[in-house]
């Protein structure tokens, strides 16, 4: 990445980090809120494949770990492996298919959520599996569905210039995805 | 090339996880620990102001689209409200505990009681803000005389404990979280048990209780006044929902809810207190 996209992914990471903590925290249904945090590394994956997915996954787990009381490092660590799998397992996708972002954002955040709470139950925190799954699943599958077009778009316009592979797609055709 | 590109996304990869499994490691370590808190302690002082600034802004956004024109001034109102109430209910649970008495017996022991024990009212600026943990944030840290340990009351009973202390905020976890555990006394035989939390989507449990031991559903479980407890005695934590015994167990089974209304916690009081050791 260059400086100037460095940059714009950290302002991008302070802007969701905000909205994450100052908005989706208070839309709590079943105990469960929306987790906006694991759209980044996902965005970034779809957008410009997995090394970058994990960069970002681990850099906006660290912004995220300063803030929550949970163990330091846990969200970069999970963030990392998701930005990576995404990436990964998309590779061969078409970029342009309509499914691609929503799945991928309901499957990865939920599948963060789940890592999250198994890598925390075995760090001693036995309570992170204590939750009530089927809202937490709904709740951040759901939101991350319909909020993934935002973040996408965010994340796009941090990554502007990285000659990723999304952006090999025409911008007319990429458009049809929105 | 391709391959060149592969390996080095690789070594990227393993490096960031590396990175991540030696922060973990960093933050579980008792000596290291400290390095870790204090780096969340110095990022908790940039962002709190910063969190706070976008509050100040969308929250007006937020109230106006929740309905009323003056809705701020009432919710002000009502947070004021909420307080007092859950002032008077701890006051009213507390002469139920027989305060005159306990204040002799603590005042002989040389333990303290609540009333005469200075606190910090704090605002609660966020609730749950991890999925995982039951959590409140609070408006006042170190600065303002509050540390790592002292227990947090409020709306009717205790609240929690604050985990985590930063220049102008703080951390409490709430009893019902799954770390939470409470050594509480009740009833006239002084029974003794621990008031366990299961997380956030749970109710909590009474546990160590002896077979047989004298119970009724509503009854007040308060802080025990045992020896290097962890909380002053006689604070209001749980009230029993049901209880049984099943044939041949060591221990009743309790389910207990919080005394506390944990969904009104607005204002809270942070005692400042720490165990004896």
């Amino acid at each position: 990445m260059t400086g100037r996209s460095v940059l714009r992914v950290a302002l991008v990471i302070f802007l969701v980090l905000m909205v994450q903590q100052t908005v989706m925290v208070a839309l709590r249904i079943g105990g469960a809120h929306p987790d906006l945090l694991w759209l980044l590394p996902i965005t970034a994956a779809l957008l410009d494949g997995p090394e970058t997915g994990a960069i970002v996954g681990f850099w906006s787990g660290l912004a995220f770990d300063l803030v929550l009381p949970t163990p330091f490092g846990l969200s970069a660590l999970v963030g990392c492996v998701v930005g990576y799998s995404t990436g990964a397992l998309t590779t061969a996708a078409d970029p342009r298919a309509t499914w691609l972002k929503p799945v991928a954002a309901a499957a990865g955040s939920v599948g963060a959520d789940m890592l999250f709470a198994v890598l925390g139950a075995i760090l001693g925190q036995g309570e992170m599996v204590q939750v009530n799954f089927l809202s937490l699943i709904l709740v951040v599958g759901v939101s991350s569905v319909v909020l993934v077009l935002p973040v996408n778009r965010l994340m796009r316009w941090a990554l502007a210039g990285e000659g990723n592979r999304r952006s090999l797609v025409p911008a007319q055709a990429d458009s049809r995805i929105w | 090339m391709a391959r060149s590109r592969r390996s080095r996304r690789t070594l990227t990869v393993i490096v960031l996880v590396v990175v991540s499994l030696s922060l973990i490691s960093l933050d579980q370590n008792g000596r290291t620990h400290s390095l870790t808190s204090g780096i969340k302690s110095v990022a908790n002082d940039v962002y709190a102001p910063l969190r706070q600034g976008v509050l100040d802004i969308i929250s007006p956004i937020g109230n106006f689209f929740a309905g009323a024109f003056n809705y701020g001034s009432v919710q002000a109102q009502n947070e004021r409200l909420q307080r007092t109430i859950g002032q008077l209910r701890a006051a009213q649970l507390e002469q139920g505990f027989e305060k005159d008495q306990l204040r002799e017996i603590t005042a002989l022991q040389n333990l303290p009681f609540l009333q005469s024990l200075p606190t910090v009212t704090a605002e609660t600026v966020d609730e749950n803000s991890s999925n995982f943990t039951a959590t409140i944030t609070l408006d006042k840290g170190r600065a303002d005389g509050v540390d790592v340990g002292y227990p947090v009351v409020g709306a009717g009973g205790l609240v929690g404990q604050v985990i985590q202390s930063f220049h102008h905020t703080s951390v409490v976890r709430l009893i019902t979280d799954g770390q939470s555990k409470v050594g509480v006394m009740f009833g006239n035989n002084q029974s003794t048990g621990i008031v366990d939390g299961q997380g956030p989507s749970y109710s909590m449990t009474a546990d160590l209780v002896a077979p047989r031991t004298p119970v009724h559903k509503g009854q007040t479980m308060f802080t025990s006044s045992l020896d290097a407890a962890a909380f002053p005695p006689g604070i209001p934590v749980a009230t029993v929902r049901t209880f049984s015994t099943a044939p041949g167990a060591s221990q009743e089974t309790i389910r207990v809810d919080p005394a506390a209304n944990l969904g009104e916690l607005a204002y809270v009081d942070i005692v400042q207190w720490v165990p004896s050791t």
